[in-house]
């Protein structure tokens, strides 16, 4: 075949396709996949989500689980979300030697429950002092960490007020309750509950938000000429966080589904298109020989489908700890099998077509008819065993990580949905680690399921006049 | 009339039944014997028509001779050479030489190809024309031989898109392609309306003369079979049981198989009887 004519077939082939309307719609749902898969560093908050999924320390900033962030239009009490916060005054003093540097960062604060916790971060070098306070839309000033860096080349500092500052906040917050109600142990206060309500009686047991602007005040004591602290911002890990809100290990878990795209695209069409190919060119050719070449072929292919294919996947990776290629692979090994019978019933009846007699009294080859008469007939067929083979090889990628056995390096919806199983989301109601996954499964075997009836549709002409 | 192009000698066909156990351990074997033996020839330029009831192996006949089926026994000679048995790479250029027409006309191209493509599946087969351009040429030209005209009109349309004529048409522009030297036509018009079957045989007539090939015909109708054909062979059982010039058959019957043929022909005009019924 040359080239202008794959060229002048594809344009004929767009031409019918433009005109199914559903099928446009299942082809702009597979473009949005895909396209997510290539803007993802810019659609979600943390980019490197598909690497660093295991990774706790990437995470460490962000809430336990956490609901969504528009789980606030719905509730009455307002949570803060996560954000991050880098926009600050910044001055400079000189004493002498030493250099007073003082960052002033403004927190719009009009929610009803405070974040969880507020991080400062920053890069130092040196040894300075580094000297955290907040400033209450009431005018009170708390003073809240006092943390000298040892000398070093350089280092990155994180100062958790939620977890530093408890002692100082509860001195804040005792001196407004009543001795005899202040039952309150020092350890189980909330320092930002404290911090963020208003200065009165039950500031420890029942805190009323303080709504306003917040001052969080960073002062640092350079003494030397070459120390600074520098690339500081705030992480806010709010009640609330992200647009699909985090798991029981403060991953995003929108980032992670974005993530899985990528990777379910992979695993779905790689194994659904190897699996499919091989099943439906197996069955035709078995249907096309007959004979005791069919027979043969059809006791090996009974001799595949007799196989329990979960637990020898579960064995095989064990024993092989296979990365997704292999997996793909495997999975292809077994799912071949699923066409084939049909296709080879189907191909007994196509082969006895008259045009596939004519088509050998004009001298066409036996892969001419093959390839060209019979398999063209079996593409819907295809197409739609394709369409269920992509979330059914999703859902065995993620039965094969539920036992801990897949790739550990990568992200899939498997494995997200597995964590959300086996972190009791479904008991502890964190509705949006399980929903978000499940939901992208579908949409992925409808976008393929609409593709598929709308080819089904072209390459039936005999339904268009219908 | 000019030498034999075509010579048929003892063709056999037989069909094994499926036996049963008794009979498979006794070794007996039965047959359906569909060809038993029959011998004919068909001169370059002509006409020949194979005439008979359904069943009694005109058609596999016709399958024979396009190598679709291996005989049993006996032997085919097409041009001088025997063709009985052949390799894969000369059966192809024996293809390319005999052409068939089959009797549906829906049925023998395939729904997912538009006419185009149904003619252009022979060159792509047989490597003639180089690009899609100069296939498409030829296969223009062919559409024009069978009055498909204009031909670009035709060559979108997929078969369910043309009428029963027009696609017998296709089919026979199909056989034309690759400019064979012999069609066999299996009932080409058995299966289109009546209107049109004279405007087919016309128009294969036409053809005929104008590249000057050779038909066999295979049909059941003796009355197309006088108009189209110039000698005909009647066929019983699998066996030729009459063979002579076309008017000598039908005028001058010796068999009484072909008599009953011939009386069982409808007469158009009412109050007309078909006498001689009782033959067989």
């Amino acid at each position: 075949m040359k080239w202008i004519d794959i060229k002048a077939g594809f344009r004929d082939f767009w031409d019918e396709f433009k005109r199914v309307r559903f099928g446009l719609f299942g082809l702009i749902l597979l473009f949005i996949f895909i396209l997510t898969v290539f803007i993802n560093p810019y659609i979600v908050p943390f980019p490197e989500a598909s690497s660093r999924w295991r990774d706790i320390t990437y995470w460490e900033d962000n809430p336990v689980s956490a609901p969504p962030v528009w789980v606030n239009w719905f509730s009455s009490t307002k949570r803060a979300p996560s954000l991050i916060l880098k926009e600050h005054d910044f001055s400079e003093e000189k004493m002498g030697k030493i250099k007073l540097a003082r960052a002033v960062f403004e927190y719009e604060y009009p929610y009803d429950l405070p974040p969880l916790d507020v991080i400062f971060h920053g890069y130092a070098k040196g040894s300075p002092v580094i000297m955290l306070s907040i400033e209450r839309p009431d005018g009170q000033i708390v003073e809240l960490v006092r943390r000298p860096i040892s000398k070093s080349d350089g280092k990155d500092v994180r100062v958790s007020i939620g977890k530093d500052s408890r002692i100082e906040s509860y001195n804040f917050g005792v001196k407004y309750e009543k001795p005899e109600s202040n039952r309150i142990e020092r350890e189980m206060v909330k320092p930002t509950s404290i911090l963020f309500s208003e200065a009165k009686e039950g500031i420890l047991v029942h805190p009323a938000p303080l709504k306003g602007v917040y001052k969080l005040i960073i002062e640092i004591i350079l003494p030397a000429e070459n120390d600074a602290v520098e690339d500081i911002y705030f992480t806010f890990s709010g009640g609330v966080s992200g647009w699909l809100g985090t798991d029981s290990s403060k991953r995003d878990i929108w980032s992670g589904v974005v993530a899985g795209v990528k990777w379910a695209l992979l695993i779905g069409l790689l194994t659904a298109f190897t699996a499919v190919s091989i099943g439906v060119i197996y069955g035709v050719i078995s249907a096309y020989l007959g004979g005791w070449k069919d027979s043969l072929m059809q006791r090996i292919f009974e001799l595949f489908i007799g196989v329990p294919l979960l637990p020898v996947l579960i064995v095989m990776s064990a024993i092989f700890k296979p990365n997704i290629w292999i997996m793909i692979l495997m999975m292809s090994c077994f799912f071949w099998v699923g066409p084939v019978k049909t296709v080879r019933s189907m191909g007994l009846q196509i082969k006895e077509e008259t045009y596939i007699e004519a088509a050998r009294a004009f001298g066409a080859s036996s892969s001419r008819i093959i390839f060209k008469h019979m398999i063209p007939l079996l593409i819907p067929y295809s197409f739609a065993s394709m369409a269920l083979y992509v979330p059914s090889a999703i859902v065995y990628e993620a039965s094969i990580s539920l036992l801990g056995l897949g790739d550990s390096t990568i992200v899939t919806w498997g494995q997200i949905l597995h964590d959300a199983l086996t972190g009791g989301a479904v008991i502890n109601g964190l509705w949006w680690w399980v929903i978000p996954p499940g939901l992208f499964i579908a949409l992925m075997g409808m976008t393929f399921a609409f593709i598929g009836f709308a080819m089904d549709k072209i390459l039936h002409p005999k339904l268009r006049t219908r | 009339m000019s030498e034999p192009i075509l010579k048929i000698e003892n063709l056999k066909e037989w069909f094994p039944v499926r036996r049963t156990i008794a009979q498979l351990l006794k070794g007996e074997q039965i047959w359906v014997k569909a060809v038993d033996g029959i011998t004919f020839d068909i001169n370059q330029g002509e006409i020949f028509g194979l005439v008979g009831e359904s069943g009694c192996g005109k058609t596999t006949t016709g399958k024979l001779l396009m190598k679709l089926l291996e005989p049993t026994d006996g032997k085919i000679m097409f041009k001088g050479k025997d063709v009985t048995h052949l390799e894969a790479n000369k059966l192809k250029e024996y293809r390319r030489n005999v052409q068939m027409v089959f009797q549906d006309p829906y049925a023998s191209m395939n729904p997912r190809f538009r006419a185009q493509d149904v003619l252009e599946e022979p060159l792509i087969i047989h490597q003639v024309g180089e690009t899609r351009a100069e296939r498409e040429k030829i296969v223009r030209r062919s559409l024009e031989e069978v009055r498909l005209i204009p031909p670009e009109e035709f060559m979108g349309r997929f078969p369910h898109m043309l009428s029963g004529g027009q696609r017998q048409r296709v089919a026979t522009a199909r056989t034309l392609v690759l400019s064979p030297s012999m069609i066999v036509a299996d009932e080409p018009v058995s299966m289109i309306d009546l209107s049109t079957r004279a405007e087919i045989l016309h128009m294969m007539k036409t053809v005929q003369r104008e590249l000057g090939l050779t038909y066999l015909y295979i049909t059941h109708d003796l009355s197309t079979a006088r108009y189209f054909t110039d000698r005909i062979a009647v066929m019983y059982l699998g066996k030729i049981v009459e063979l002579a010039s076309a008017d000598e058959v039908i005028d001058n019957a010796l068999h009484p198989y072909t008599k009953a043929l011939i009386a069982a022909v409808c007469e158009p005009v009412s109050g007309k009887s078909n006498t001689g019924r009782s033959y067989l």
